[in-house]
């Protein structure tokens, strides 16, 4: 089973309100904080359906990040919300990059 | 006469530079093994420092140093001793190390029920215990915490106060210090919580235990892919999981589905222990594969993993579970006590070995 990438550095950027994500596999992603937020993981954003969907949610400030067991990262925001387990595998689909976004 | 005049302490760190970790594939010196030594008028003395007590290699080392060191000019004596510092191989996890004074958590785990992971997970730390290293067991196992009868216990834990703060002991059983969700419910009552419910009892019930400096924690979960183990692989930093089936392919499915759990939060699977492998019957001593033959290392082959030995189907394993007392102690020189002894050798190695190569975790800066 290929090993999927697994971040080695997580920073919380305050002054450009996102986070920059190092990858084991050298790639760097960024995520807006909004960004981010729209496209929390838990069941109350998205539902239960298979398709993903973005929940713009604007002027929430991350609090904290965590780690989750060793395959997860989890978001605190400003509003109280916190119940997103971002894998890593989800996260790095997320990344907003150009080469990362080409199909 | 022996000049022994010229030889050093370099020297012989030189000479013991040759000598390489037979599962390390490293010299013991870069790996800091090498402890107290010293250099006296030909007189070589030193300790190796082995990654853990149940190290299968003490006799291979010990034949590797005396054969370098007895190729030096001036040595007249050369006095190895072993001893053991279990390094931690818990990595990345939650924010809060739930059990901070524990080096290794092992998960013990079966993708379905009546394998006999319960007595697996009992004869591993007993095992590991017996191997010199200070282990702990926690029973997990919501739907049958069994673990209590099979080491003989009656008692309840103690509570004890740290740092101002109250908290339980664990049981000692044959002097290993058990905590089982089972002391907490009355025999015969089961436990009917809702997954919120569960997850939340058990991470209290890992913060208020006190289980002093531990080595090794063997953790008994319960059978399949549910509730318990997104509470552990979620709450607690842990240094792998150990599959545990029987050899026919029915058991065999549930082996995989539990792996692909493990990968899924990526918890490394250490290895497979096939249980009831076989019966040998005592009219004709021959060996009876009840359930199959070679499943379980079929199945490790094919998922990638380590297979860590096989363990018969003996009436004096459950005999002795009943009676409260695990195999490898009550008969140690049986030929399961033997299985449960390697397997626990080959699980210490191979923690020992994820330890040396594991990644540093994420870096949180925020």
């Amino acid at each position: 089973m290929a090993v999927e990438p697994s971040p080695v550095e997580v920073r919380k950027l305050a002054a450009e309100r996102s986070v920059a994500v190092t990858w084991d596999d050298g790639h760097e992603s960024r995520y807006p904080w909004e960004y981010l937020r729209g496209w929390c993981p838990c069941a109350e954003c998205q539902g239960h359906t298979d398709a993903r969907r973005f929940n713009p949610v604007s002027g929430v400030d991350l609090e904290g990040i965590a780690p989750v067991g060793r395959y997860a990262l989890t978001c605190s925001w400003s509003d109280g919300h916190a119940a997103g387990i971002y894998t890593f595998a989800y996260l790095r689909s997320l990344c907003p990059c150009p080469t990362c976004r080409r199909p | 006469m022996v000049d022994t005049s010229k030889l050093t302490t370099e020297a012989v760190l030189t000479a013991l530079r040759q000598v390489k970790d037979p599962e390390l594939h490293q010299d013991l010196v870069s790996l800091g093994m090498i402890k107290d030594l010293s250099v006296e008028d030909g007189r070589v003395k030193f300790q190796v420092e082995l990654t853990t007590p149940a190290c299968p290699l003490k006799a291979t080392i010990q034949r590797d140093c005396e054969r370098v060191l007895r190729a030096l000019p001036g040595v007249r004596e050369v006095a190895i001793e072993f001893g053991a510092r279990v390094r931690g191989t818990k990595v990345g996890a939650g924010e809060v190390d739930l059990l901070p004074t524990v080096k290794n958590v092992i998960l013990i785990a079966s993708g379905k029920g009546g394998v006999g992971k319960s007595t697996v997970a009992v004869n591993i730390a007993a095992a590991l215990a017996k191997h010199g290293a200070a282990t702990g067991l926690l029973d997990a196992d919501i739907y049958g915490p069994s673990i209590p009868i099979m080491l003989g216990v009656e008692e309840k834990p103690g509570t004890v106060t740290v740092g101002g703060v109250n908290k339980m002991t664990p049981v000692l059983a044959h002097g290993i210090p058990l905590m089982s969700i089972g002391f907490f419910v009355d025999p015969g009552q089961p436990i009917v919580w809702r997954g919120p419910m569960l997850g939340k009892a058990l991470t209290q019930f890992m913060q208020d235990v006190h289980w002093g400096d531990l080595d090794y924690l063997v953790v008994d979960l319960p059978p399949g892919t549910g509730d318990v183990q997104i509470t552990f692989s979620q709450q607690l930093k842990v240094s792998g999981a150990v599959l545990v089936t029987t050899p026919q392919k029915v058991a065999l499915a549930d082996v995989v589905r539990g792996k692909a759990m493990f990968d899924k939060v990526r918890i490394p699977v250490l290895g497979v222990v096939e249980n009831m492998s076989y019966f040998i019957c005592d009219g004709c001593n021959k060996r009876h594969f009840i359930f199959d033959e070679g499943g379980g290392e079929r199945a490790a082959t094919t998922l990638g993993v380590d297979f860590l030995g096989e363990v018969p189907l003996l009436p004096q394993i459950r005999e002795h579970s009943d009676a409260g007392v695990p195999t490898v102690l009550r008969s140690p020189e049986s030929p399961a006590a033997e299985a449960f002894l390697a397997i626990a050798s080959k699980l210490a190695v191979k923690l020992a070995l994820s330890n040396a190569r594991s990644e540093g975790g994420i870096r949180i800066v925020a």
